[in-house]
């Protein structure tokens, strides 16, 4: 049981949706219209490159100590979907873009 | 009615078969006596009056002998491919046959034979379809949320949104040629139980109507600095042969009727929604006057002022659009789902 839990919290990087309200979006629009939210979401253990690898073992032996890096691929969209548009609350349409993911990867 | 002797366009019986114009015009060119005739017509047509082009015996004649041939009863379809040359070779005769100053003209398209009841149905289960329906619901924005959650409705959707809602500058504050082509890409590509649904839906509250009302986006699509009269504005669009095509479509699905039940011709509610919806984006473009919920007033954007001794016919053209009762009755019908059950 608890290992089908681990694994489920471990699927591939991937495309996943949710249907929000525009208001909780954040974004600071006022509108009851819902849309599409498409994120990526997913672990990228299978893309780790040499890279990663030889980062780490710098890190490890301190040859990099004070910069910021990230020594494992992460899961983010490689491409966005167009643009969406909607009324607010006060009758007045906005367009936003690059709200939503189209293709996920590990870069 | 049986055809004359010209096998193309004919089925083996002798009936004619209805053929497309562009499909009416091959068969045309293939023939030689047909094609020169078609020529001879579109030189008599072009630049002059019906009266300048009858009085040429030439031109008579050519007009005589079309109207044997498949071109004479060709129609179009809505959206099809080659839908403006299909409409040029249509009125390319038909302006010849009629004054082409008729207050109704017969449309172009062919008539919608399927009772698409299955949008009608659509419509009824979504509108009973959340649970908090009765007290809450708005079924306009249902109609949005629809849309947004399919790819091909989002898209064009936000395509005529942006367009329409794009400041050029400060005196021009959006390009209503460019809204108006968004407008009719959105309404021509996009299934109807999507678009019927953002422009019909019913209403019980303000702000809902006030959203129906802004589905065209007619700060830019719509209204403009001056109400042209309502016959200039028709001219205007008759110059025009897909809005003259389309409100000839109109005036065909739509005209009140009193032998029927639902002052519609033929009760067909499906096929006058669809030619309503085919005017948007021209420059009869029709809308909701207000965010009223208790009564539908539709008109294009244009008024009986200054008609002078037109003012009659001035306004019956607009009654057709503002005290239509085909019109609204079908714009109910669809907002709550009912469709006219016919017992044989």
């Amino acid at each position: 049981q608890r290992r089908k839990r681990a694994r489920a919290r471990h699927k591939p990087c991937a495309l996943k949706e949710l249907e929000v309200s525009v208001s909780e979006l954040g974004l600071g629009y006022e509108s009851d219209e819902t849309v599409l939210f498409r994120y990526c979401s997913g672990t990228c253990e299978a893309a780790v490159r040499s890279y990663d690898l030889s980062l780490k073992s710098m890190r490890s032996r301190r040859r990099i100590k004070k910069e910021k890096v990230r020594a494992r691929p992460c899961c983010r969209p490689l491409a966005y979907d167009d643009d969406v548009s909607f009324l607010d609350a006060y009758n007045r349409y906005y367009t936003v873009n690059e709200l939503s993911a189209k293709e996920c990867g590990c870069v | 009615l049986a055809g004359p002797p010209s096998p193309p366009g004919q089925d083996p019986h002798g009936w004619r078969v209805p053929v497309d114009c562009v499909r009416a015009n091959e068969l045309c060119a293939a023939e030689p006596s047909c094609s020169s005739r078609y020529r001879t017509l579109r030189q008599c047509l072009a630049g002059r009056d019906r009266n300048t082009m009858l009085a040429n015996k030439e031109c008579q004649a050519a007009l005589e002998v079309l109207q044997e041939s498949p071109l004479y009863d060709c129609r179009c379809k809505r959206g099809m491919k080659k839908e403006l040359q299909c409409l040029q070779i249509y009125w390319s005769i038909h302006l010849g046959l009629t004054e082409g100053e008729e207050f109704y003209e017969a449309s172009p398209y062919e008539p919608v034979t399927s009772r698409l009841s299955d949008i009608f149905r659509l419509a009824s289960i979504f509108s009973g379809m959340d649970p908090a329906t009765n007290s809450k619901s708005n079924h306009c924005l249902d109609a949005a949320k629809a849309c947004n959650l399919n790819d091909n409705c989002k898209r064009l959707r936000s395509g005529y949104i942006s367009t329409c809602s794009k400041e050029i500058s400060a005196t021009e504050h959006c390009s209503r040629r460019k809204c108006h082509k968004a407008l009719r890409q959105f309404f021509d590509r996009v299934p109807s139980e999507y678009t019927y649904r953002l422009l019909f839906c019913s209403c019980k509250d303000q702000a809902c109507a006030e959203r129906r009302r802004q589905t065209i986006v007619p700060s830019c699509s719509y209204e403009d600095k001056e109400k042209p009269n309502c016959l200039d504005l028709r001219n205007t669009c008759r110059t025009d042969h897909l809005c003259r095509s389309r409100l000839a479509d109109f005036h065909t699905n739509c005209q009140a009727s009193f032998q029927s039940l639902t002052s519609c011709p033929g009760d067909n509610y499906q096929a006058c929604l669809g030619s309503y919806a085919g005017l948007i984006g021209f420059d009869m473009t029709p809308n909701y006057v207000d965010a009223s919920t208790t009564s539908i007033t539709i008109s294009p954007w244009c008024s009986c002022k200054g008609s002078g001794n037109m003012e009659e016919e001035c306004e019956k053209f607009l009654r057709d659009f503002t005290e239509n009762p085909c019109l609204r009755n079908a714009i109910q019908a669809f907002g709550n789902g009912t469709d006219v059950n016919l017992s044989p």
